[in-house]
């Protein structure tokens, strides 16, 4: 395993997605969680992390609400709305036909 | 799409707070990992994607712009002053082009106005109509939805309110105002019953009238006025905004009337009528019918009139010219001209400013380096210059704005009289409009010069094309500053030429005045013929009052008078000479002048005599002409004692031969003209000019020349008073506005222009210091580094004026038109232009050349 690659186009939105569903998380929360799902394969910058929460918040798909993080400071909190989980639904479906076509592609 | 508009409102509006929660969540964020840097550039790309972030930016582009004018006053106020200057002068020159050239004129329908001429087939000249056959014309047509003729000559002299007074009026025929669309503010319109004979005993006033003589007092209308001593009722006032579209100079240099009375044309009409030639005929095209359908039409009728009457008509068409066209086909090549020469002096100050920004870009290099460094995009940073070039572009434009709303009336007051639609030039929407137009695109055009250079990649380095741009810049600048000083210089000389023709008369001390008979002088006004004796006995009477007034040398009476914008011209025949054929005759400029005319002038009797108190309405017709009309019709033969008539006129014997003079213009040919004894004249206008010769100022005798007046006939009004030298100094008023302001724009143009060279090379040699420094010491003297600086200044001037001088060369024809008495392309004139612009451009560059010489060699090679 070589060093943390860069971040494919498009596949941050998913990763956010995807580490918020089972709880809300602040930002080196969700940093943190996409590190761990993907066994490190991708780092988080907060450059690229937080243009995409902002973004994303805009669009109705996150919700954010100031809470207490584990260290007892105040930290902005990320959930996901019901727009935000169908959106993870479908970016979900749609990449796993992206990866399989991939995969047989490059075996084939 | 609502949670869009939240958001925008929450970006917008709850900024602070927006702000502090973006703060803090990414320092916790930052601290929580454990690091510092980038909290800048987190924050900054944040703030890209939030909702309304282009909106945002543009606001803090906008304040960082402003900011930075602020710290570089200097710079702004010359960039946004000369922008100013250019947008202004731009402005106010195309405020007047758009009011007399470009406004559809100010009726409903405008383009299916016309005028119709009547045509001299052999010639092609067009001149005004009979009114028989404006009669005819009418009743034939079939092309037309109304045509309406007016008659410019009759003035009407209102008294019962203290000293009489002259009113500027026209006869037209009933539908002239429907003909326009023009509606009555106050009353009627005059109605086709009062357009007869003995029936319009009926006036409408302008609204300039209404005000003036009447006091705007809303009871006027229906009620009587005393005109020419006879009563009048008032129907109607036009409204304020009405005005006739028309050149001066067809209507005998009258444009502003000021009161209308019905032209009552007999019907059919009498068959003098025939053959004098009044009338400017207006007529609106039908629905449908093009001109060209509309001039088969008038041909047509032309063939019919011609066997009807071929004694008057045989060679005569009809032209009919759209009416947008005729009132302004004098003045459109001077003021495109003098718009074109504004755009110059507009791009010469451009050419300015993007200096001044390439300047500044270089010299903005490390802030821009400081801020890539910081996070900012290249993007970003193109949008902030842009957003600087819109604000300096703006500001410019805004100041041009404020200075056309107060140079276009300044330069409306300077206008000549005679110029078409002046009232119609306003700073209005348009040319709002087309300011707005103009200030963006110099905001975008200086957006993108300080990139320009930085564009293409190649060997060349940023710089060097930077300062190709700079030098092509200055030669653009000199180029065309040559070409405008070429045309303000020929026009000059134009102008001198003009004033330098000998004009056949006496200029100094010479006071006129314009007087207006009364009907007991005349036979009414509808071209009927004078009563001579009458008048005859008012003008002794009253030229014997005014030669005994102290200072007065000499006085006579001209019915009109040269260079006064009045003309006439009337057939003859010569006796011994075989008939012309039917249709054909022998014409020349008729002038009724009094005893004593050419001595008061100063107009030299060539052969024979002038005329004297001896020739009377009763002793023998004489007659007596210009060499111009002896050599026409006698060639070298001496005309003095042969005899000539006016149609079925007793003959009449030529007694003298005098001077030429140049009546209908300076820069025009002396015409054939033959003059008449007042008293013996078979037709007199009534407004007759008293011209007088004084031995002190000519203003000094006004009054008394006005008590004479009033003693010996007080019921005749006197204006128009002014000397000689004035009228000559009118006539040219076209010349004069032209070549003023050409000469100021390229004096504008040459300041602009140097200031523009002086700043490129003051850049040059700051950028060459240390070059300077090491010759110096490797031994150039200070001679030799001034040569240096000075040889660069003069190759790019003289790569400007050769330029230039090929331009100038391209465009002069353009101005032929202008120019009286020297060519576009004038030698000596060019020459001069060149000269004076290599000096000025070696002067622009002497100051940094000497900064450069005198510089220590030491501190050059510091220099950074």
């Amino acid at each position: 395993m070589g060093a943390p690659s860069e971040l494919l186009q498009g596949t941050l939105d998913l990763l956010i997605l995807k580490s918020l569903a089972l709880e809300p998380l602040h930002g080196m929360g969700i940093a943190r969680r996409i590190a761990q799902i993907t066994n490190a394969t991708f780092e988080v910058k907060a450059g690229s992390l937080f243009p995409a929460l902002h973004r994303m918040e805009e669009a109705g798909w996150l919700a954010s609400r100031w809470g207490e993080s584990e260290t007892n400071r105040r930290a902005r909190f990320y959930k996901l709305t019901a727009v935000g989980r169908k959106q993870l639904r479908q970016e979900s479906a749609r990449w796993a036909r992206i990866s399989l076509a991939m995969a047989s592609a490059l075996q084939a | 799409m609502l949670r869009y508009c939240k958001a925008l409102w929450r970006n917008l509006f709850r900024r602070e707070q927006v702000e502090r929660e973006l703060d803090e969540e990414i320092r916790g964020y930052m601290e929580m990992m454990g690091t510092r840097g980038g909290i800048e550039q987190v924050k900054e790309s944040v703030r890209d994607v939030r909702a309304g972030a282009s909106l945002e930016t543009l606001a803090q582009d906008l304040r960082y712009g402003l900011r930075t004018l602020k710290r570089n006053r200097g710079f702004a106020a010359v960039a946004i002053g000369t922008l100013a200057l250019g947008i202004g002068a731009t402005t106010t020159m195309f405020t007047i082009v758009d009011g007399v050239l470009l406004k559809p004129l100010p009726y409903p329908d405008p383009e299916r106005l016309v005028m119709l001429w009547e045509r001299q087939i052999p010639t092609g000249e067009i001149g005004t109509v009979a009114p028989a056959n404006f009669y005819d014309w009418r009743a034939q047509s079939r092309s037309f939805a109304h045509m309406a003729a007016v008659d410019p000559y009759p003035d009407f002299i209102l008294t019962g309110a203290g000293e009489p007074r002259r009113l500027a009026g026209a006869a037209v025929s009933y539908d002239f105002f429907r003909l326009f669309g023009t509606r009555m503010a106050l009353g009627r319109d005059f109605v086709e019953a009062e357009d007869h004979p003995g029936r319009g005993q009926v006036v409408i006033l302008s609204y300039a009238a209404f005000v003036r003589y009447f006091g705007a007092r809303a009871e006027v209308v229906g009620h009587a006025a005393t005109l020419n001593g006879s009563s009048f009722t008032v129907v109607g006032v036009l409204p304020r905004d009405f005005s006739l579209a028309a050149r001066a100079s067809d209507f005998q240099g009258r444009g502003r009337f000021e009161v209308f009375t019905p032209l009552a044309l007999a019907s059919p009409p009498e068959a003098w009528q025939r053959g004098t030639h009044p009338l400017c005929v207006f007529a609106r095209l039908k629905v449908g019918v093009t001109l060209a359908g509309a001039q088969s039409d008038l041909d047509r009728i032309a063939g019919v009139l011609q066997r009807l009457f071929p004694a008057d008509d045989q060679e005569a068409g009809i032209a009919a010219v759209p009416l947008g066209r005729r009132v302004v086909e004098n003045v459109r090549t001077a003021l495109v001209t003098l718009l074109a020469g504004v755009g110059m002096v507009f791009l010469i100050a451009c050419a300015n400013i993007a200096n001044l920004l390439l300047t500044r870009a270089a010299a903005r290099q490390r802030e821009m380096n400081l801020r890539v460094a910081l996070g900012a995009s290249q993007g970003r940073l193109a949008r902030q210059l842009f957003t600087e070039s819109m604000v300096l572009a703006a500001a410019g434009g805004a100041l041009g704005v404020a200075m056309a709303i107060m140079g276009v009336p300044a330069l409306v007051r300077r206008l000549p009289a005679d110029l078409p639609r002046a009232a119609e030039i306003a700073v209005d929407w348009r040319v709002l409009a087309f300011t707005t137009v103009v200030a963006l695109a110099t905001g975008v055009l200086f957006g993108l010069v300080p990139l320009a250079p930085s564009l293409r990649t190649g060997v060349r380095s940023v710089a060097a094309r930077q300062s190709r741009l700079r030098s092509a810049l200055v030669v653009g600048q000199v180029a065309i500053a040559l070409v405008l000083l070429t045309g303000a210089g020929v026009m000059a000389k134009s102008l001198s030429r003009l004033l330098a023709v000998a004009p056949g008369f006496r200029t100094d001390d010479i006071l006129t005045a314009r007087l207006s008979l009364p009907p007991r002088f005349t036979n009414g006004y509808k071209f009927g013929v004078g009563k001579h004796r009458e008048i005859s006995r008012f003008e002794r009477d009253l030229v014997e009052r005014v030669r005994d007034i102290p200072g007065v040398e000499s006085a006579a009476f001209a019915a009109y008078l040269p260079l006064g914008g009045t003309d006439n011209s009337w057939a003859f025949q010569i006796e011994g000479r075989p008939p012309k054929p039917a249709g054909v005759y022998d014409s020349a400029n008729y002038r009724p002048v009094s005893g004593g005319y050419f001595e008061t002038l100063g107009i030299p009797v060539v052969r024979g005599r002038g005329f004297n108190d001896r020739d009377t309405e009763d002793s023998p017709l004489v007659v007596a002409m210009n060499e111009s009309m002896a050599r026409m019709f006698w060639g070298q033969a001496d005309p003095i004692r042969q005899r000539l008539r006016f149609g079925g006129e007793e003959w009449r014997s030529v007694v003298g031969v005098v001077g030429d003079v140049h009546h209908a213009a300076l820069g025009a040919k002396p015409e054939p003209e033959m003059y008449l004894p007042y008293a013996q004249a078979p037709n007199v206008e009534a407004r007759p000019t008293i011209v007088v010769r004084t031995a002190v100022q000519p203003a000094g005798v006004v009054n008394a020349l006005r008590r004479a007046v009033a003693e010996t006939a007080p019921d005749v009004p006197m204006d128009q008073i002014a000397t000689m030298q004035q009228i000559v100094y009118g006539s040219v008023g076209e010349s004069r506005f032209q070549t003023a302001l050409l000469a100021a724009f390229a004096a504008m143009a040459l300041a602009v222009a140097s200031i523009g060279l002086y700043g490129v090379m003051s850049y040059m040699v700051s950028m060459r210091m240390r070059e300077f420094g090491i010759r110096m010491a490797v031994g150039a003297s200070r001679g030799a580094v001034l040569e240096l600086v000075l040889r660069q200044a003069g190759k790019l001037a003289a790569l400007g004026i050769a330029i230039g001088l090929a331009a100038a060369a391209m465009l002069a024809r353009l101005i032929a038109s202008l120019l009286y008495g020297v060519k576009p392309f004038d030698v000596a004139t060019v020459a001069i232009v060149s000269a004076v612009l290599a000096i000025v451009a070696l002067m622009a560059s002497y100051l940094p050349a000497r900064r450069a010489a005198l510089a220590d060699p030491m501190d050059s090679l510091r220099y950074e």
